[in-house]
């Protein structure tokens, strides 16, 4: 895995998460930030800061990538989220379209 | 995709894609493409055990499984490795006391 083939995505708390991009273009919204042309910052540099989006929700997110890239590829095993994250695990996921 | 880790240091989780079969070696070399730390700098601790992963055995071999949590820590100037520093998110939420010892 070569550098130029990841993304950070950083929390609101500041805390980075280092990522395939396979696994991040699960989300729409990432998608199109790294694969518009030229539009957004966040394409050059591999980052991007979700100001929004607290530490323990973007793991989670970031777990459900991994998550899905696995159930797609036929290891379907149950995805478990604590009922105490639901809401705002509901809500950061309606804003990355995943 | 067989399987992924989380290799955590200070605020960072790097999530690696790798096999049951690969070694810690192996591990340490998708690393060292990420942060420009030779091998040979870089200590992987299984962090559910305490274990120090040895370079030549195999993540199955040594427990690593899917989604396990390990922690990296770097050789500093004095040639020893520094402590394990993995700072929790929950640091900032207490109120979140029921997710306590849930990665």
């Amino acid at each position: 895995m070569r550098k130029e083939e990841t993304v950070k995505l950083i929390s609101a708390e500041g805390f980075e998460f280092v990522i395939h991009k396979d696994a991040a273009m699960v989300s729409q919204t990432i998608r199109n930030m790294l694969t518009s042309p030229g539009s957004f910052a966040e394409t050059e540099h591999g980052e991007v800061t979700f100001p929004e989006i607290s530490t323990t929700i973007l793991e989670k997110i970031c777990k459900y990538f991994y998550w899905n890239l696995q159930y797609a590829s036929g290891k379907q095993t149950e995805f478990h989220i604590e009922p105490e994250l639901v809401l705002e695990l509901m809500m950061a996921a309606n804003y990355l379209h995943t | 995709m067989a399987m992924y880790i989380r290799v955590k240091r200070s605020k960072t989780t790097y999530f690696i894609q790798c096999e049951p079969t690969e070694t810690s070696l192996d591990i340490k070399q998708k690393l060292h493409d990420l942060i420009d730390q030779p091998v040979s700098d870089q200590r992987l601790i299984l962090v559910s055990t305490g274990e120090v992963l040895e370079d030549s055995k195999s993540l199955a071999d040594q427990k690593v499984e899917n989604d396990a949590v390990v922690a990296l820590t770097l050789r500093k100037d004095d040639n020893e490795f520094e402590e394990v520093n993995i700072v929790r998110a929950d640091d900032f939420y207490q109120s979140r006391d029921a997710d306590a010892g849930n990665w």
